[in-house]
């Protein structure tokens, strides 16, 4: 907008907030919202399937160590942008301030240790869902399965990126078929309206809008850590890449449809996330106090776009000759994936739904599964004390009659 | 360490502020009586952050805005623990809810407060972007900041020498 290049420790500093944001909330949503339905199992007592529940599994120790690791995450992005929540430090052509010696290396042992704790929770993750053949059958089943596009961030050898590069977006077989540069998304994202939302649901716009339907021929397409691995060839760092591999080894190879293995590669992102914010606190660069290049040109319009923790987020803003904003357009992580969440949840109602099957409160909390694994905030709405989030589920016959209702 | 106060909400999103500009308030009327023992917080956090905030201190009182229904805008009201389901904030979306960090933060053996007061400021307009709050917000807060102070005077936790 402001057709300025910030410097390059610049970048790399606002990389690193974004890395460590990437941490904190990967460890919050794995534990506290995704973990209870595997850790405690999804017909679990509702009471117990959440957060105090998996504190009582797993010991008071390792509950510690996840809110100690979240905490670090959060002490590392107050450290570099004033605040872990609405940051007040970047400004167009860079950022407001620098980090010290002193507070680099204080980062370097903070990262070290969360990269620590990424391995721990991949671990876990294996010994205790993958290596229990009732959750990897839920993982593999086709209640949880979507054929859709896949959408991630890559850099220039098509590694997982979350703060710059190409927007690449590959088919069912894993193919690539688009790519777009920040400025380019008009061309090939559009948005379509529903009357009963203010929430939009974008869709490919070179394959069109077909409905709630996925396949090649439609244009719906996903968002998520899941995603972002589909559209890459492999992770930038090595330890993640190692766990990338084995992820797509244990379920089959590229591209992995089983939604429920968002939670897997949420995990692999962590470790990516931890690793990158060990790399970028060990560049020497990362302490230059040449962190902002001030813009000289009228702002007019531009295009932002990193990957959000829930999936890729784009910002463009049209402004005056002061920088006002008179135009905005966001789709954040969520919202790309708007038509994908309405669509998991009916297939897998329908797929959890038979007749002569009785529909209880682990039915119920299967099919919240289906949209869970999309967002943290849906996930937490859904976790919070005792275990309730307002959910109805009606049966209706060829009449249109409900013939069953369960809700709670 | 004994009191803390924390002043939730969004200073930019009009009434969704007043917990934030209730804490401004609180801290100019507790420094105008020398009361420097009394820890004040603003804050946009929930959950897991809120959690980190309340630890460690006996008695944390929070100011927020509110959403029941029912209410007259600029009601306060005092609010249990137990009684949050109408709250935005402290139910936020993006986090675990309040007594759930109350309940993990105890769990985990963190010194959760062993008294926890809630006021809430029903808010008129939590949706619009502004940084002024609406004329019943503004009386709601007033009458908030009276009932901290109160709640102070009242506390039964005396400075230790």
């Amino acid at each position: 907008m402001y057709k300025v290049d910030p410097p390059p420790a610049a970048k790399k500093l606002r990389e690193l907030y974004n890395s460590a944001a990437f941490v904190h909330s990967h460890i919050a949503h794995f534990y506290a919202l995704a973990a209870p339905d595997f850790v405690l199992g999804p017909d679990s007592d509702p009471a117990k399937r959440n957060i105090l529940g998996i504190v009582e599994k797993v010991g008071i120790p390792i509950a510690g160590e996840v809110l100690k690791h979240r905490a670090i995450a959060q002490d590392i992005q107050i450290m570099v942008g004033g605040r872990s929540t609405h940051p007040v430090w970047t400004l167009p052509g860079g950022v407001s301030k620098g980090i010290t010696e002193e507070q680099r290396k204080d980062i370097v042992e903070k990262a070290k240790s969360c990269v620590e704790f990424a391995k721990f929770s991949l671990k876990l993750f294996e010994d205790i869902v993958l290596a229990n053949k009732a959750y990897l059958d839920i993982i593999l089943s086709d209640t949880f399965e979507m054929n859709s596009y896949w959408i991630g961030t890559v850099d220039e050898k098509n590694r997982v990126n979350f703060y710059h590069g190409d927007h690449r977006v590959v088919d069912q077989n894993g193919k690539e078929v688009f790519r777009y540069k920040d400025h380019e998304y008009l061309d090939y994202i559009s948005e379509r309206v529903e009357k009963y939302t203010y929430l939009k649901f974008p869709f490919l716009k070179k394959i069109g809008w077909k409905g709630f339907v996925d396949g090649p021929e439609s244009g719906v397409y996903m968002a998520t850590p899941l995603s972002r691995l589909n559209a890459a060839d492999g992770m930038a760092t090595p330890l993640a890449q190692a766990e990338y591999e084995k992820m797509y080894k244990t379920l089959g190879g590229k591209p992995v449809k089983k939604l429920l293995a968002t939670h897997w590669a949420r995990l692999v992102e962590l470790l990516y996330a931890a690793e990158r914010l060990l790399e970028l606190a060990q560049d020497p660069e990362i302490t230059s106090t040449n962190i902002r290049t001030l813009p000289t040109a009228t702002p007019e319009e531009g295009v932002g776009i990193v990957e959000a923790m829930r999936g890729i987020l784009t910002h463009h803003y049209q402004t005056d000759k002061n920088g006002l904003v008179t135009k905005a357009n966001l789709i954040v992580g969520t919202t790309n994936n708007n038509a994908p969440i309405s669509m998991s949840i009916k297939r897998a109602a329908q797929k959890l739904i038979q007749p002569g099957k009785e529909i209880g409160q682990g039915l119920l909390n299967m099919v919240e599964m289906a949209f869970r694994l999309y967002d943290p905030c849906f996930s937490c709405a859904t976790h919070s004390l005792p275990g309730e989030m307002p959910l109805i589920i009606e049966v209706i016959n060829p009449d249109g009659e409900i013939v069953h209702r369960e809700g709670r | 360490m004994h009191t803390r106060i924390i002043g939730l909400g969004n200073s930019i999103l009009t009434d969704d502020g007043v917990g934030i500009y209730a804490a401004r308030e609180i801290r100019r009327c507790l420094t105008e009586i020398g009361r420097l023992d009394i820890d004040i917080v603003e804050s946009e956090v929930a959950g897991f952050e809120l959690m980190e905030l309340m630890a460690g201190w006996k008695h944390v009182i929070l100011v927020d805005s509110i959403q029941f229904e029912g209410l007259e805008p600029g009601t306060v009201v005092r609010i249990e623990p137990d009684d949050l389901h109408t709250s935005l904030r402290l139910r936020s979306v993006h986090d675990i809810d309040l007594p759930t960090a109350l309940e993990l933060g105890r769990r985990i053996g963190l010194e959760m407060p062993a008294k926890l007061t809630i006021f809430g400021i029903r808010a008129q307009d939590a949706l619009t972007l502004g940084e002024s709050l609406t004329e019943a917000a503004e009386r709601g807060l007033n009458e908030a900041v009276d009932l901290v102070l109160k709640e102070i005077r009242d506390s039964r936790f005396e400075i230790q020498d």
